[in-house]
């Protein structure tokens, strides 16, 4: 089991609903033998270096996983096959990784989303509702200042 | 005998580089942060020689992979500048 990082330039001309069936096929190959997908995370469309095919901008996605080389080598394949997929690289991150660590990383990551989106819909129904709530918030960020200075300062 | 002159002692001075990549440990060389690569390329996107840079042996090689798979996803030209 290894950690392997693997950046896609695809096609950006192309819609999203023909974009989509390309991270459907890797997500499909990922879990073989104890695979598991870290992180997908789109960066979207991006300008060049150099163009590629002649396009000037590409559309890009970097996918972190845990799998087996045999899962790399066919994600690959299909990149190569696939005409919509302009580029890609894949690296090893790291050789022998540790998979529960990683887990629980994930884990609270995906908790910590969920409760700042949580956070994000309360202040927004405050902001939405009364005047007091924006008072606290004025009261309380002073002294957030207070302790990072604070920090600072040690 | 001919007369020979004494060798004229050299009066350059060298500051000396430190690796900044040793000297900040924040600094994390990734070829997905081109932004930082930059500083290690010539305008012309020519890898800087580790003569210039300063950089120590270990880094100067995680550099040059860096900057090649910057190039290779088209994060960092193979020729010339990216026009900001």
């Amino acid at each position: 089991m290894r950690r392997y990082e693997t950046i896609v330039l695809i096609d950006p001309d192309i819609p999203e609903e023909q974009r989509e069936p390309i991270f459907d096929r890797v997500r499909e190959i990922i879990p073989t033998d104890g695979g598991f997908l870290i992180q997908f995370d789109d960066w979207g469309v991006q300008k060049m270096a150099y163009e590629i095919q002649n396009k000037p901008r590409a559309y890009y996605v970097r996918l972190e996983y845990c799998g087996v080389g045999a899962a790399v080598d066919e994600i690959e394949r299909g990149f190569r096959i696939d005409d919509r997929v302009m580029r890609y690289l894949t690296v090893m991150q790291d050789d022998n990784p540790d998979v529960e660590a990683i887990q629980q990383m994930m884990s609270e990551t995906e908790a910590a989303a969920a409760e700042q989106a949580a956070s994000e819909e309360v202040t927004g129904e405050e902001a939405a509702g009364e005047e007091e709530t924006q008072a606290e918030t004025a009261e309380t960020s002073p002294g957030t200042e207070e302790t990072t200075e604070a920090a600072e300062e040690e | 005998m001919a007369y020979r002159p004494k060798r004229r002692k050299r009066r350059i001075f060298h500051r000396r580089k430190v690796c900044r990549f040793c000297a900040d440990s924040s600094m994390i060389i990734d070829y997905k942060d081109p932004k930082t690569l930059r500083y290690f390329v010539t305008e012309r996107g020519k890898i800087i020689p580790r003569r210039i840079s300063g950089c120590c042996a270990k880094h100067q090689r995680s550099l040059t992979t860096a900057v090649k798979r910057a190039r290779a996803v088209a994060l960092m030209p193979y020729v010339g500048s990216v026009e900001a």
